[in-house]
């Protein structure tokens, strides 16, 4: 820590630097990985990975806007000293409440999405509470609240016949009903970017993620809010040595951030297309923010541009199989560049390292 | 610092598993065709029954050389035993008759955009059929099908009304196919009770059509046998598990079943018959099989009430292609019920273990269904049951 | 045989914005006790991580015995039989004694642990040295004294000749440190050399031969310890002649500006009475000095008096305010600074910045706020304002991380922050604790300042030397009872001694 700050003087580009070197080292493991699998279809297999995206952007876009929420929600509970791996339940509990308001309720989208936050702050609530009051590690507590929350949505759904699919002219009783059929209302509305982007799922979401990232930003970096959350963070004994009220700061912060989350899973599900599965499975999502967290140094603008680079690469994933790679196969690959990706902390102080060499090499000159 | 680092990296991992342990079924090597025959005797023994299934079928020679024809997997992976992996042996089957390509794809993820994707990047591969499997996929082929009107797109289980067609018809080139499992279940159920069984039990999965029409079709086959012997003492415990997958719950309750008496037991949906098998080993009981003939799993398997997804594909397939790759009049546009008289669902005679049910009954049975001497009801109302005098159900 | 076991010359070592090392020199002779004083932040610890190979200088050499060496990783010291013993030990607390002693140089046949060799040898060098430990405890559960006696054993367990000692005597009683002092003494008449760093004056007076002496990453010289005086050592370190004896104007009490009733609170820890009805007065102009010996309630006071705890029973009156169940921010708003014990658990959030930290105590206010949006451009102004006037040194101003600035530094930047706010009472509790002359006597003076202001300050200390200093009152603290009321001109530290070790006590009544 104490070294990577040896580069004040250009923070963000030494930052921007490492993070490039580490993507274009991860790359190149990738690449080696699938000369190992197929030799032969390992080129176009890449290139597939590597332009896939850039074709398809609003595919990306549409892909990463839950993406970039469950970031947000680990990454801003990693600023105010909190790891919330909870983020799966909390964005299980969002896509319920946004779900029950647009099925059951018939609300229009946005106050679905609202419900979403709602639930996912709801969620974010008890890691909290229990951290604040009893010190309870709030990793235990999430993990614990991720099964929780799978269950009690799972017999809730169940037990509403007017949210499942079966209610609405549908075949398949193990889902949600289809917000085409149930309320078009709900929907995200598109805003012109499905034609603009060409791709007929893409929706306005992007822009509400990337405006919650700034504002988050904001929060953290320039309100005195942000402060105290942060002081709490980094040090509940001073926190409230300074008269910060560090058992309300500790929930209010979880609630933060499940409200992130939460609305992640509006995101996904208000968009049209998914449609909740009771399975006794819990949402990928939520480990898929602590990946975006992580690869953005839990910085919330960050956040945006890792959720995008992840979706990117999953939709280069699934375009290799028209190279013939499975997807188990492309899976890999691409989990490879993104755990190679996250070593740009590693990456920066290296090039930290190397930049004040040459620099003093230069001096001795 | 680094300590922290470490441990979140290590608790990524973890996140990893976690995350992952429910999605993944091991890997499978089966990607291209070129690998495929090398994937091919590592099948299963049901895939291979299915293929010599759909070899004894008739089919006219076939020649589509040059042609490429995708599948998509539905949830679940390509082995998954069921429904991805008999319809896939279906694809190969055909690819290997008419020495075209295949290939399978599979979707980022269990949504319509998902499924839309995958199938928009086998068009665009320049696939000339797409083949997809589940009643899910009728929004996403509807709107392939509109996009791609170059494009033949045969999807199995899936009925108009899956499609949600707002205004307008099914496109020509789109073909649906349906199965009679309700026949299938008759077969089944009427056997079970002319070979002696008299406390049966059906177990379905999730109530979804097809799960539905297997199981009041096995129930009205079980009435059909009971009037024409003369019985009044069948009796059919009937339940449905809500789950595909295998649960202790499921095991319980066989348990149960088997422990007050139930005979043989109808196990009907993806995984489940694995806790039924359990119990049914625990307790001396009996299987019934269904969609594949599932004799290899154990020796408690009597028989299986199979719809053929593979043959039906061959059978498509070829029709198709020897019609310069348009759908035939037939199957442009259409939505097509395959029973008993298209040889789609029936009983495997040679590998039942049967006591007293012969193969002659059995064709007579058969060929009664062919002709439409006797009709099978085919309603899936999960919540209509269907009219019985002659033997007594619990439904549960 | 050269002259010196071990010779540092011209070392030079930089961290951005700050030449930790400049050109220093250090020799150290066989079998001699060396000592390098300096004040907190004038480069000991960085000299010291050089020798150990945790850092790499940019100029300069190492020699052993008149070779060059090259020392990349504390193993090339240890293989140099160089040995230290940190200010923060560095022990595997949930291993045993012994599993720490042999710790990286374990001995093993076929992949088990031939513990059996090393325990005799342990065993043998603890005789030897008169260093008592057992073995087969957790480090966790044994205490600060044997932690370092486990230290010195690694250090000999390695055969090390070379034995570095950094600022060894801060986590020790004095009791502890007289015997230190003997367990030196026997290495030196073994024929090891040792460097032992430190700031405290009376201890190189006691043990040492020969001291060199840094400030500001310079090197001032090296003296014999023999024919140097304190003060000349104290000149040399902090750069002018320092009052050890703070000089203060007789005391003008005003109003009564603290005054604590019957307060009592019970402990959690011990679950006993930790403070029993205390009540005392401290007025305008006056510094009370709440003496004691470490854990006999002071904490658990001012824990109630600051807001931290909730006190069980009794009345805390501020400045006409009833503050008994005042929440932290509205006593402060009220009147009262908290210098606190423990300036990393509470004093500081370590990983804010210098300026972060220099409003944590009113960041609130209008003056650095608007509708909650923070005033960056006020804030920095403000910090510059405090660094300039207090002198709080560290490496990039007001955007250093606190966690990276000396001790001493980390405490000027609370005080600061405590007396600029506005405020009629200070509670300063060990105020000068773990920190160098210089900066004792800069916080002495802020304190007497204050008193001199008109303010009130209630001074809680261990040290009776501050104690008797500083103070214009004394309160002594036995068991959580005040047992003895002093005025510092009448006393003398063998009375207070008695009191506080609770062989004698007074009644006292609203003090």
């Amino acid at each position: 820590m104490k070294k990577s700050r040896n580069l004040t003087e250009n923070d963000s580009f030494m930052s921007i630097l490492a993070s490039i070197t580490s993507i274009a080292i991860g790359l190149l493991f990738g690449f080696l990985l699938l000369l190992c699998l197929n030799p032969k279809n390992a080129v176009p297999g890449m290139a597939n990975l590597l332009t896939k995206g850039a074709t398809d952007l609003g595919n990306v876009l549409y892909r990463s806007s839950p993406l970039i929420m469950v970031g947000l929600s680990v990454a801003f509970a990693y600023k105010v000293g909190l790891f919330n791996i909870g983020a799966s339940g909390q964005y299980t509990m969002g896509a319920f409440i946004a779900l029950t308001f647009a099925v059951k309720l018939q609300m229009p989208w946005w106050v679905c999405l609202l419900g979403a936050a709602i639930g996912g702050a709801f969620w974010g609530i008890f890691p909290g509470l229990f951290k604040a009051l009893f010190n309870v590690n709030e990793v235990l507590t999430s993990i614990m609240f991720n099964w929780i929350g799978m269950n009690l949505v799972n017999f809730f759904i169940a037990n509403m016949p007017i949210m499942l699919a079966t209610a609405w002219g549908s075949t398949a009783s193990d889902r949600t009903a289809p917000l085409t059929e149930a309320n078009p209302a709900a929907i995200i509305p598109h805003g012109g970017l499905d034609k603009l982007l060409n791709y007929p799922y893409v929706n306005i979401s992007i822009f509400i993620a990337i405006i919650i990232a700034i504002v988050m930003w904001v929060i953290l970096q320039k309100t005195t809010f942000g402060y105290e959350l942060k002081a709490c963070g980094l040090s509940r004994n001073a926190a409230e040595y300074a008269g910060i009220n560090a058992k309300k700061n500790i929930v209010l912060s979880m609630v933060i951030s499940g409200a992130l989350a939460g609305i992640g899973g509006g995101l996904f599900y208000l968009a049209g297309g998914g449609q909740y599965t009771i399975l006794q499975q819990i949402e990928s999502a939520g480990f898929d923010g602590i990946t975006v967290a992580l690869l953005a140094n839990c910085h919330p603008i960050g956040s945006i541009f890792s959720a995008i680079f992840l979706s990117y690469l999953r939709l280069g994933g699934t375009a290799m199989q028209s190279q013939g790679f499975a997807t188990e196969a492309t899976e890999i690959v691409t989990s490879v560049i993104v755990y190679l990706a996250a070593f740009a902390l590693l990456m920066r102080m290296t090039l930290g390292k190397l930049m004040t060499r040459k620099k003093k090499e230069e001096k001795a000159k | 610092m680094k300590k922290i680092l470490a441990l979140l990296l290590a608790v990524m991992m973890v996140a990893g598993l976690f995350a992952g342990c429910g999605e993944k079924a091991p890997a499978e090597t089966k990607a291209t065709e070129t690998q495929a025959p090398a994937a091919e005797t590592e099948a299963s023994a049901a895939e291979t029954e299915a293929a010599t299934e759909a070899a004894t079928e008739a089919v006219p020679a076939v020649d589509a050389t040059g042609r490429k024809v995708a599948f998509i997997t539905d949830v679940g992976n390509i082995d998954d035993h069921g429904f991805n992996e008999y319809s896939y042996a279906g694809v190969t089957k055909f690819a290997e008759m008419s020495g075209a390509e295949c290939k399978y794809y599979k979707p980022a993820g269990d949504t319509d955009q998902d499924r839309t994707d995958a199938i928009m990047q086998a068009v665009n591969d320049g696939y000339d059929v797409v083949v997809m499997a589940g009643f899910l996929f009728g929004p996403a082929c509807y709107n392939a099908a509109v996009a791609s009107p170059d494009t033949l797109f045969l999807a199995l289980d899936v009925t108009p009304f899956d499609m949600k067609i707002e205004d307008g018809e099914v496109p020509a080139n789109v073909a649906l196919i349906t199965y009679r499992e309700e026949q299938a279940g008759f077969l089944a159920g009427y056997a079970a009770v002319v070979d002696g069984y008299k406390e049966l039990g059906f177990l379905g999965g999730i109530d979804v059509p097809a799960v539905v029409r297997f199981g009041y079709g096995f129930v009205q086959g079980a009435e059909k046998a009971s009037a024409d012997l003369g019985y009044d003492d069948v009796n059919i415990k009937y339940w449905y598990s809500g789950s595909f997958t295998p649960t202790d719950e499921i095991a319980t309750k066989m348990d149960a079943w088997y422990v007050e008496g139930t005979e043989a037991v109808f196990a009907c949906g993806g995984g489940i018959y694995l806790s039924a098998l359990s119990a049914a080993e625990a307790n001396d009981g009996l299987l019934i099989g269904v969609d594949v003939d599932q004799s290899y799993i154990s020796e408690r398997v009597i028989t299986s009430a199979m719809k053929s997804l593979s043959n039906s594909v061959v059978l498509a397939l070829t029709e198709a292609t020897n019609n310069d790759f348009k759908w035939p009049e037939a199957y442009a546009g259409k939505c097509q019920a395959l029973g008993a008289a298209e040889n789609c669902v029936g009983l495997p005679m040679e590998t039942s273990r049967f006591e007293t049910f012969t193969a002659e009954q059995y064709n007579e049975l058969f060929t009664a269904l062919v002709d439409g001497t006797i009709t099978v009801d085919n309603s899936f109302d999960s919540s209509v049951h269907p009219a019985v005098e002659h033997v007594t159900v619990d439904w549960q | 045989m050269a002259e010196y076991v071990i010779e540092m010359l011209n070392i030079t070592k930089e961290f951005p914005g700050i030449k930790a090392n400049d050109n220093i020199t250090l020799q150290l002779r066989k079998g001699e006790i060396h000592a390098l004083l300096g004040e907190n932040g004038a480069g000991k610890s960085t000299l010291m991580s050089v020798l150990f190979g945790l850092y790499q200088p940019e100029q300069g050499v190492i020699k052993k015995n008149g070779e060059v060496v090259t020392i990349r990783n504390p193993n090339d010291a240890t293989a140099l039989h160089i040995g230290m013993v940190h200010q923060h030990f560095k022990l595997v607390e949930c291993f045993s004694v012994l599993d720490n002693i042999i710790l990286g140089v374990e001995d093993a046949k076929m992949g088990v642990l031939q513990k059996k060799e090393a325990r005799k040898k342990v065993m043998e060098l603890s005789e030897k040295y008169n260093l008592q430990i057992d073995p087969d405890a957790l480090v966790s559960d044994i205490s600060v004294g044997m932690q370092q006696r486990v230290e010195i054993l690694k250090m000999l367990y390695r055969d090390n000749e070379i034995l570095i000692f950094d600022e060894p005597t801060a986590v020790l009683t004095p009791q502890e440190i007289d015997e230190l002092m003997e367990i030196m003494r026997g290495f030196k008449a073994e024929g090891k050399s040792i460097l032992f760093i430190t700031h405290k004056l009376a201890e190189i007076k006691a043990v040492a031969d020969r001291c060199s002496i840094l400030r500001k990453g310079k090197y001032m010289g090296t003296v014999d310890v023999a024919d140097t005086s304190v003060e000349e050592m104290s000149r040399l370190m902090v750069g002018r002649d320092v009052q050890l004896k703070v000089e203060k104007a007789p005391c003008t009490p005003g109003d009564a500006v603290l005054s604590v009733n019957g307060l009592t609170a019970y402990s959690k820890a011990h679950k006993k009475e930790a403070v029993k009805n205390v009540s005392f007065t401290v007025h305008a102009g006056e510094i009370v000095c709440l003496a004691g010996i470490e854990g006999n309630g002071q904490s658990d006071f001012v824990n109630c008096l600051t807001g931290l705890a909730k006190q069980n029973a009794g009345t805390i009156n501020l400045c006409g305010h009833d503050i008994s169940h005042a929440p932290i921010r509205q006593r402060s708003q009220f009147g009262m600074s908290h210098i606190p014990e423990d300036r990393h658990k509470h004093g500081l959030v370590l990983d804010y910045t210098l300026e972060q930290n220099l409003v944590l105590q009113r960041y609130w206010n209008p003056e650095f706020q608007k509708h909650g949006m923070i005033k960056f451009d006020a804030i920095r102004k403000y910090a510059q304002g405090l660094i300039e006037q207090y002198d709080i040194r560290s490496g990039q101003g007001p955007v250093t991380i606190s966690r990276s600035m000396s001790g001493g530094n980390q405490q000027k930047a609370i005080v600061a922050r405590e007396i600029d706010k506005d405020h009629q009472l200070i509670v300063a509790v060990q105020p000068t604790r773990g920190l160098d002359v210089g900066a004792i006597e800069y916080i002495h003076k802020q304190l007497v300042a204050e008193r001199d202001a008109g303010k009130a300050v209630l001074l809680v200390s261990l040290e009776l030397d501050e104690v008797m200093n500083l103070s214009d009152r004394i309160l002594v603290m036995y068991e959580g009872e005040i047992v003895g009321q002093f005025d510092p001109k009448t006393t003398n530290v063998e009375e207070l001694g008695l009191y506080m070790a609770g062989a004698k006590r007074m009644e006292v009544q609203d003090a």
